[in-house]
């Protein structure tokens, strides 16, 4: 019964899923400017990755981060955002988890990988944007945001750039999952706690 | 703002906490879909009308007040400005009212249903519903949570600025500051994580055992009123419009 998650790990989902969280919605703040709109998703993964990296020193199950996965597309979903971005959610978690789960949960540079796979989550909140949920989703924020705005996102959003705003948040994901081991190692490594 | 606060003040939790989960749902899709005319506006002002009942029902009768006012200034531009104008005086007001709308009833309900749930509450109603303790517990914890971060935030954020530690202030660059900020509500985390584990531990969460619990929660009458509701909002929404 040693891999069954017990009490404690699920805690520790809890509150790294709020942490994650609110660590993201501060870095969307950013995406008021139109142009920054589309890089918005990869810096939401940049800045996330780092309590993430602490998050996975945490792992040694399979589950946990797919749960984490589930949550977030929940969320998601919650706010407002189409179907799939929970299908999204669940499906990035999973693939991050199975990854993990191949290299044992052990080293902090394979984990690298796995987090810039899991911040691929994020793209249910970027759908939005994209295929056809995007007439409906523009029309609904021009009251809110004014024409000029919502022309230039138009203009910003094509179909095509579905997939540069999914590279773009790989790359984030492991960029960030890279300053986050920095972090680790200056900050936690030597208090004992990763 | 408390959330998921232990029922104070001796009353308890009107509604089942499954009936408030398919509202939230129900009332989201509504508002957020339906226009300014005929039978869509009519939804909007049931929508409306939903939250502030259930605010004087758990007493809190200035947020009820506080949100009817809003509410009433905001239907009425709706139903009767927005019709009765047109050309640009028109696109002003839809501009101005129009997302905040759509956001506010559903933001309404959400206070509601957090500042009137109990934990135990909600867990109880996840388990009769078969949502497995998997989910449960990250969720509940997760809620729980959400207040506690912008404390600690808050307290980090007061230190820094007594060793001058600010944005815009002279001390390190921009990611300098956001190691500062960022490191200690880490640790933080931590720390409080593993304070919520040897709660549960004392708790018993951890035997096995099947969790027992002596908050009542059933389906009364007004349940089943708010679910006829909410499921005649989905029906409008899916099948008849």
């Amino acid at each position: 019964m040693k891999n069954k998650l017990n009490t404690k790990d699920l805690i520790s989902i809890g509150i790294f899923t709020a942490l994650y969280f609110v660590v993201i919605l501060i870095a969307s703040f950013v995406g008021y400017i139109p142009i920054l709109m589309v890089l918005m998703p990869a810096l939401c993964a940049l800045i996330g990755a780092i309590p993430f990296m602490l998050f996975l020193t945490r792992t040694k199950k399979f589950g946990m981060v797919t749960i984490m996965g589930i949550l977030l597309g929940l969320i998601t979903f919650l706010m407002g955002r189409p179907w799939p971005s929970l299908l999204i959610g669940v499906a990035a978690g999973l693939i991050a988890d199975m990854y993990l789960k191949s290299t044992g949960f052990a080293s902090i540079k394979k984990s690298t990988l796995g987090c810039g796979i899991f911040s691929l989550w994020l793209l249910g909140m970027a759908l939005p944007l994209f295929f056809g949920y995007h007439d409906a989703y523009m029309e609904s924020m021009r009251p809110g945001y004014g024409d000029a705005y919502v022309d230039m996102l138009t203009k910003l959003t094509p179909d095509w750039m579905f997939w540069i705003v999914m590279v773009t948040i790989f790359i984030g994901g492991l960029l960030g999952a890279w300053i986050g081991s920095k972090i680790l190692k200056k900050h936690f490594a030597k208090a004992g706690m990763a | 703002m408390e959330l998921f606060s232990h029922a104070k003040g001796g009353y308890k939790s009107v509604l089942d906490p499954r009936t408030k989960l398919l509202m939230l749902i129900a009332i989201n899709v509504a508002v957020m879909g339906t226009g300014f005319q005929g039978t869509d506006y009519f939804v909007r002002v049931v929508c409306a009308v939903i939250p502030f009942v259930l605010f004087l029902l758990i007493r809190k009768v200035r947020t009820a007040l506080i949100y009817a006012g809003v509410c009433a200034v905001m239907l009425f531009v709706e139903g009767v400005l927005i019709p009765s104008t047109s050309g640009i005086l028109n696109l002003v007001i839809v501009i101005t009212s129009g997302a905040f709308s759509r956001i506010l009833i559903g933001f309404a309900f959400a206070y509601y249903a957090m500042c009137s749930t109990t934990v135990s509450e909600f867990a109880t109603a996840m388990k009769r519903v078969h949502i497995p303790d998997q989910i449960t517990i990250p969720l509940s914890v997760m809620f729980r949570f959400f207040p506690t971060l912008s404390e600690e935030s808050r307290s980090i954020r007061n230190a820094m600025r007594m060793r001058g530690i600010r944005l815009g202030g002279k001390k390190g660059g921009l990611l300098a500051q956001m190691e500062y900020r960022i490191v200690p509500l880490m640790m933080s985390t931590l720390r409080i994580g593993d304070e919520l584990s040897a709660a549960s531990l004392t708790k018993g969460l951890e035997a096995g055992k099947p969790r027992t619990h002596i908050c009542q929660i059933h389906m009364t009458a007004l349940d089943w009123l708010l679910i006829l509701i909410g499921l005649g909002l989905l029906g409008y929404m899916f099948f008849l419009r």
